[in-house]
This record gives C-alpha cells, structure tokens and sequence, in this order.
C-alpha cells in the first residue's frame, strides 16, 4: 500500500492583503494604561459589582458584564503566575541571548500580563516569585515605558 | 434522541508536508472516496454533508462550495463549521446531532486542511490581527522584547507558558515531555496515515534545540496536508447498510473558556493551564455515557496534543486520572499501546496535524480501534469497549469531547 506521489500540480501565486483592513477596536483600557505610565504610574480598570480589576482591561466587566470605569492605581509590583524562557525562534534557529518572558500579576489586579524580567539566571528563576518593573527614564506613554522586570531580592 | 454510529471513515492515502500532486479539492475527494470504498455506501446513500477547516490557513473563503462537486454532494445540503483546532471533531458533533435529532439518517463529516499552500504563522496571526495591530498602535515592541504585552515565539512561545503552569501545578518534570514525545512519535512510526513517522528515543527528543523552556522544537507538532471524513447513521441505517461492526457515539460534550493566550487588551484572567471547558465539556460526555469512573471505565484515549506536555495535562483535566498522576502513568507504561491506558496509539496531532482534520481523526482512530479496522501497526490488542476522543483549539479556550462504544448507549 505504497503511496506514490503523483506529478507535480501547477501552482499560482495568490495575495491576501491584511492593510485593507480597518478594525474597530476599543483602546479605553489600554490608553488608560499608557497615559498613566507617562507618569510613572500603571491605572486599571475595578468593577464595582465584583471587584475584579483589570490591567489594562476592557469597559465592561468580563465576569458581570455591566460597564465599568472606576480607574484604580496599582503597584508595580507582582507576582509571577508563569513563564517561559525563549531560546530559539520558532524555527529553531538558536538566539543570542535568552529571554525570560514571565505571565505577572500585579499585585491588586486580577488580570495578568506578559513582560519581559532580566537580571536573574533562567535555571534559578520559578513560578511563584516576586518582580518589580523598571522604568525607563523618560516615559512617553507607551507600553515600552516599563523596559522590563527585575526579580526583589528577599 | 436517536442512537447513532459511526459506520466507516476514509483518510487522503497519506498525511504529509506538501502534496503537490493535488489541489484542495482534489486531496479532499481523495477521503470521501475513501470512506465510501471502505463502507461499500454510494453517494445517494448521504442525506446532508458537514464540512471544516481552519480559514486563514489557505486564505480561500467558502472552501465547502468549491468542493461540493468533489464532495458528491450536488443537491445536498451543506453546512461549514470552524471552531480552531476543535473544527474537526465540531464537524463531526454536528454531523451527530443532525442523525440524533432525526432530520437526517445517514451523514457524511468532511475535515481537511492544506498548509502547504499557506504559511501557518501567518494563519495562526490572523486569529489576533486586530489586537496585535491595537498593540502595536500603543506602542508595543514585536522584535526586542522590550516593554509591556510582548508574548513572543508564535504558537510554541504561547503554549510554552501553559506547559510551564502545567508542571509546577502537577509536579511532572521537563524530562516527562521527552518521554511522552519519544511514546507519541514511535506509535506515529506503527501509522501509515501519521506524518512523522520516524522511531524516535528520549534522547532524540532532548537532542533538539529548545525553543521557548520548557517546550522543544522536538515536542512541537507539525503542520500536514490532508483530509478526513466519517460517515455516520442511525441504529435503523446501521442494520440496514453495515454487517453491524460499527463504533457507537455515546458521548458528546463541549466548551468555551475566555481566550487566555497573554489577550492583552481585555485582559488575561484565566490560567492557560487551568482548562476547565475540559472538565464541563468531558463531564457532560461522560454523564452521557453512563460513565462515573473514567480512568477505570474507559480503554482508551486520542487526546489533541499539538505540544508533547498536553497528553498529560488533559489526563487529569478531562478526569482520567486525579492532577499529578499522569507523568505517573507515563512512568509505569500505563500510556503505552499495551498499557491501561494507551493515550494517542496513532501518534496524536503531535505526529499529524493537518489542523483541520486534527480533532476529527481522534473520534475516527477511536472508531477504527473499537471495530479494529485499523490499517498499520498500533491496533491496540486488548478489546475497546469504551473510547475517549478530544479536541481543542482557538485562544486555548474550545474544548470538545466525545466517548465511542462498542454498543449503543
């Protein structure tokens, strides 16, 4: 039952353009979330029914889904839920340097994010530590106004 | 509700990278004239057909309609159904409920999908292109790593967060991935409809680069060409059209969870590790069923495992074994094919994954084991009496079950 491929087919090249798309996307939450890092401070999203506060976050509640806009601060300091250390790109083709790139919770927020945390060795790094954002030193209101995350020494 | 049968199932003659000796159309008739030839049916014998892929893999819209001709299904109707990796096993829940309720008597469930023809990091980011593109407005960084939001490493990056939650939470180490990749790829080698068929060892495995820890290039799956489709039927049909060696579905259950891939704008507020659509969605299936033991009652298992570390964790999240038993399990040989429970004899998506037929292979390999017509070497020796099949996809949030039977419930 050996399958024998048969010749080969013709093959035409096709385009899909995704510019011709313009998606509608609400930036509320995470706008909320880069004006503030101007300031050095990270805002978020609380519901007032449930408590659940979101960073950055949508405008309605995703548990209770009424609207929400009570903006609350939270500290820039959290735990991490998981991570992962990049070695190599998808392919396989080996990086320079690895990178540790860790699921966090914010302390006081529900809802978890993903950022980079530097200056720890990958082998002694686990779930469950405690990290601290490091700032750029001029923020400009972009996500990249937290360069990364650093492990709090005990 | 009626009680319905698998009765055939037909495969494309191979599973592999590049078929460039077909089209999409002519690779999908390949299986349909399969399963017509291994059920002795005739295309008057199918009253409606459903069909699935995942779109943005080949960038063609309405695929169903271009294949109806292909399909034999002139006159028919024609549903097209895409839930992610769970599409295949979708199509045929569908194909189940359209026989259970009695609109119909016999159907044919077509999956199929031709990565080939696309580049699948491309399809997998046309999931996200309006999030990625409002983060990338906010200034997130997609190359350096840089700053806030940034999940990188395509689809391995993603699920290697879920791999990390797993471990800790079960206690499984990074060398159980090796060990259940070694399994799953040397049962593939046992398969001539698997695509990665080559015997493999520990050490093969642990030889290939790591790409995002704990995950490997070597516990990833690949992406195929290929097609699936099943035929099912009544009770009444199975006596009339079958010598009655057939695989019953008894079970069915499925479930959706918020996307939980780092989402960042809305927020990312479930464990990627946590899965619970897959205790709603087996739970269902088993109470289905009759069954209240899982891990006692069920012969087998075809979990849907694009990375080697999923085997174990839908273990124990679809109630098979208590959480931290699997790599357990894996230890003493109970996975193995003449093990307790031999978990993904085929090889799982992890050897094969046209992703389309991805979660529709698991119920028809169930199927061929239960009526033992399973061409290859990884016929499982001990009856099957009670099957578990699997599906899951989309933003780590679709989980889809089904339970085969060598009787009607």
């Amino acid at each position: 039952m050996e399958f024998k491929m048969g010749p080969e087919t013709r093959q035409v090249q096709g385009t899909w353009d995704a510019s011709t798309y313009k998606f509608r996307m609400d930036g509320t939450g995470v706008r909320l979330l880069t004006e503030g890092m101007k300031d050095k401070k990270i805002k978020g999203i609380r519901c007032s029914e449930c408590g659940m506060v979101y960073v950055p976050g949508p405008t309605y509640c995703r548990k209770c889904f009424v609207d929400i806009d009570e903006v609350v601060e939270l500290k820039d300091t959290g735990t991490v839920m998981s991570y992962t250390v990049e070695m190599a790109d998808v392919r396989g083709n080996p990086r320079d340097e690895f990178l540790i790139s860790a699921m966090i919770k914010l302390d006081g927020a529900d809802s978890w994010f993903v950022s980079s945390v530097k200056g720890v060795d990958w082998q002694e790094f686990k779930v469950g530590m405690r990290v601290k954002a490091v700032w750029v030193d001029e923020p400009a209101g972009s996500l990249t106004d937290i360069d990364h995350f650093e492990v709090i020494p005990e | 509700m009626r009680n319905v049968a698998v009765i055939g199932v037909g495969y494309t003659p191979v599973f592999v990278s590049k078929r460039r000796d077909v089209n999409i159309v002519e690779m999908i008739s390949e299986s349909v004239d399969a399963a017509f030839q291994n059920t002795g049916l005739t295309p008057d014998d199918i009253d409606a057909v459903t069909f699935g892929n995942m779109q943005t893999f080949e960038g063609l819209n309405l695929p169903h309609l271009w294949a109806s001709d292909h399909m034999r299904a002139i006159d028919k109707p024609i549903i097209r159904i895409s839930t992610g990796g769970t599409t295949g096993m979708s199509v045929l829940q569908a194909a189940y409920y359209y026989v259970a309720s009695g609109m119909y008597d016999v159907v044919m469930a077509v999956s199929w999908e031709k990565q080939s023809e696309g580049d699948s990091q491309v399809g997998l980011s046309g999931i996200v292109l309006p999030e990625a593109m409002t983060m990338v407005a906010h200034g997130m960084d997609l190359f350096t790593g840089k700053g806030i939001g940034f999940g990188g490493g395509g689809s391995t990056g993603a699920a290697s967060y879920q791999a990390m939650s797993y471990l800790h939470h079960s206690g499984a180490e990074p060398e159980h991935i090796d060990k259940m990749a070694a399994l799953e790829r040397s049962n593939a080698a046992l398969n001539p409809y698997a695509h990665l068929r080559k015997k493999t060892t520990v050490e093969d495995i642990q030889a290939t680069p790591m790409v995002a820890f704990p995950l490997r290039f070597g516990h990833t799956c690949p992406t195929s060409d290929g097609a699936t489709t099943c035929i099912v039927a009544s009770q009444e049909m199975v006596d009339k059209l079958t010598d009655g060696n057939v695989a019953w579905i008894t079970g069915v259950g499925s479930a959706t969870s918020d996307p939980c891939t780092a989402n960042f704008l809305e927020g990312q507020i479930t464990d990627p590790a946590e899965q619970k659509p897959a205790k709603i969605a087996s739970e269902k299936a088993y109470r289905m069923a009759g069954i209240e033991n899982p891990g006692r009652e069920l012969d087998m298992s075809e979990m849907y495992n694009g990375f080697a570390h999923q085997s174990l964790m839908w273990l124990e999240k679809l109630g098979v074994c208590r959480e931290g038993e699997a790599h357990k399990m894996l230890d003493r040989g109970a996975l193995d094919i003449g093990g307790e429970m031999p978990t993904n004899a085929s090889g799982g998506v992890f050897s094969t994954n046209a992703i389309g037929t991805s979660a529709m292979n698991r119920p028809a390999e169930c199927a061929l084991q239960i009526m033992r017509k399973i061409e290859g070497e990884h016929q499982i020796p001990k009856k099957i009496k009670k099957a578990l099949a699997h599906g899951w996809g989309g933003m780590f949030q679709y989980v889809t079950v089904m339970v085969l039977a060598d009787e009607p419930g």
